[in-house]
């Protein structure tokens, strides 16, 4: 299925054929690794944060009863979902989220068709590198530092950082959306470049194609279908950090809940978690058409 | 140059990759033009670039703040590593049921699946951050709040993407135990999961490192953490340290992966 084929992909793990079984023994150290882990990691939240956890029964209770809020059980007031005004309203605030997520995922793409090139080990140190092997070398690490850096910060700390230079709205969210993006689009880049089939390339440098030309001719439309199938697949995983943006950058439909939930506004709270829903569904469907589109 | 024979004449009648051209580059410049009109930077916008990039020149590495950050790194780690093993929890059993291996019934397996789908896939909608604030309502502040928001959303994703895994190994192996009488969860242990263990092992690793950016910002609901050191020295204006905390969140991040990809490499060979 291609999703799996994505997210293999995304974990730099397409399937690999000569994947054995791993031992038992190492599968136990393994275990009691990660089990050893677990049982510290938890250990040292609690004692760092304080354990007040609360009970398993009293946790029932303000589950059932945080669900009533939001649906606005007992409360006189005509709950949030069931007037039309405030659809609209919140239904613009979607198209401000929707807008924020294009805009990232189009910078985020312009950016890392910009800079793979730099980022591919084939094309800089690798089988195609340049004649003066140290700027090859220097534009790798250069580039692949940058998408590292970029890829490690979470979009909201991206955010945080940027509500100091830009002016807060719907660009300062896009542009914190793409720094993130930019990382993880670099680097899927980047992987792609490097498994492209080199024969074309051999072929294209043995007729004496110079290098910006089997970039143009060779690597570019080998990658690029490849490329709009990750970036439309990262598109999903934007619409979904949008809302959380735009709790920082003061835009689309995260700001307005993060305004009715220190407001108290269950029922609005409700009717903004449904078109959030409903908005990442319809972008997952979207995504996926397109990507059949583009293969 | 001829074309080959029985196609010639025929041209597609749509050029689908040309309309999806037209439909991203369009949909990019639509969204550009809503927010022409719009300023990007504000008054004090090119002074606050100046103190930031200066003072990226001079991060704080005093000894005291260096033990502030190592603490805060191994908290977020701390945390993340708790959400993942909520997710495990979640994610493990829930792939059994999304992928449906473990029955034979065509009706149960039909239902398990269907159901299995549409619960993950609200769940995996709304972003870690989201549920931390809906979890943060009704725990209070608590770590749970933090370790479940991590875990719920992920452990959705984790079993889609592990039942997927489950669900597309070849089929030749778990058919041949079938015909020799193996049990659902026989063909689970002696076919599918040696077949798809070590990349499913793969992409549990992967998560791991989304979860510590994840936990990074649980600053957010007020839990401890990296992200919380970050916003008191952007409260402070203490520009120096937050590029201390962003080089310790980069490192951490980076020995993450280096670490997945060494027991990825000893679990495949």
């Amino acid at each position: 299925m291609d999703d799996v084929r994505l997210e293999a992909a995304q974990a730099r793990m397409l399937p690999d054929a000569t994947a054995r079984t791993p031992t038992r023994r190492a599968t136990l150290h393994l275990a009691a690794g990660v089990l050893v882990t677990v049982v510290a990691a938890w250990w040292f939240v609690l004692a760092q944060e304080g354990s007040d956890v609360p009970a398993a029964g009293q946790v029932l209770d303000r589950t059932v009863d945080f669900a009533g809020r939001l649906l606005g059980v007992g409360d006189e007031a005509t709950p949030a979902y069931a007037q039309s005004a405030k659809w609209a309203v919140v239904g613009r605030l979607a198209l401000d989220t929707v807008v924020m997520s294009v805009l990232a995922a189009g910078m985020a793409g312009l950016g890392a068709l910009a800079t793979i090139a730099f980022a591919a080990r084939s094309l800089t140190i690798g089988e195609f590198a340049p004649a003066n092997r140290l700027l090859g070398r220097a534009a790798y690490l250069v580039v692949r530092g940058v998408h590292v850096v970029a890829r490690s910060v979470p979009e909201l700390v991206w955010a945080l950082l940027l509500v100091f230079l830009v002016r807060p709205g719907v660009l300062a969210g896009a542009l914190a959306l793409a720094l993130h993006d930019l990382g993880v689009m670099g680097r899927l880049g980047a992987d792609v470049i490097d498994g492209l089939d080199r024969g074309p390339l051999r072929g294209l440098r043995a007729s004496g194609a110079r290098r910006l030309e089997i970039l143009a001719y060779g690597v570019l439309p080998a990658a690029l279908p490849q490329l709009v199938t990750f970036l439309l697949y990262r598109w999903e995983v934007i619409i979904r950090a949008s809302v959380v943006v735009g709790f920082i950058t003061a835009a689309g439909l995260g700001f307005q809940l993060r305004l009715d939930l220190s407001a108290r506004r269950w029922t609005d709270v409700a009717l903004i978690l449904l078109v959030y829903v409903l908005l990442v569904w319809t972008v997952d469907l979207a995504s996926t058409a397109l990507r059949r589109l583009a293969r | 140059m001829s074309a080959a024979p029985g196609l010639v004449g025929v041209r597609p009648r749509f050029n689908r990759r040309g309309a999806l051209t037209a439909l991203l580059a369009g949909a990019f410049l639509a969204s550009l033009a809503m927010v022409a009109g719009d300023e990007l930077t504000h008054s004090g916008g090119g002074a606050a670039a100046w103190d930031l990039l200066g003072s990226l020149l001079r991060p704080d590495l005093s000894r005291a703040f260096l033990a502030t950050v190592a603490e805060a790194s191994l908290l977020t780690l701390g945390y993340a590593v708790a959400g993942m093993s909520v997710a495990l929890v979640i994610g493990v059993p829930g792939a059994f049921l999304v992928s449906g291996v473990l029955t034979r019934r065509r009706v149960v397996r039909a239902g398990s699946v269907a159901a299995g789908r549409s619960v993950f896939a609200t769940l995996r909608a709304i972003h870690e951050l989201v549920w931390a604030l809906l979890l943060l309502s009704i725990l209070g502040l608590t770590p749970l709040a933090g370790v479940l928001a991590i875990g719920i959303p992920y452990g959705a994703t984790v079993a889609r993407v592990l039942g997927e895994r489950l669900q597309d190994v070849p089929p030749a192996p778990p058919a041949a135990l079938e015909t020799a009488g193996a049990s659902p969860w026989q063909i689970l242990c002696y076919a599918r999961l040696p077949l798809a263990g070590a990349d499913m092992a793969g992409y549990v690793f992967y998560r791991f490192e989304c979860a510590v950016r994840a936990a990074a910002v649980l600053s957010f609901i007020g839990l401890g953490g990296i992200g919380y050191r970050i916003e008191i020295a952007l409260a402070d204006l203490r520009f120096e340290q937050v590029w201390t905390l962003l080089a310790a969140l980069v490192t951490v991040i980076v020995i993450v992966d280096r670490v997945s990809a060494m027991v990825r490499a000893r679990m495949v060979v």
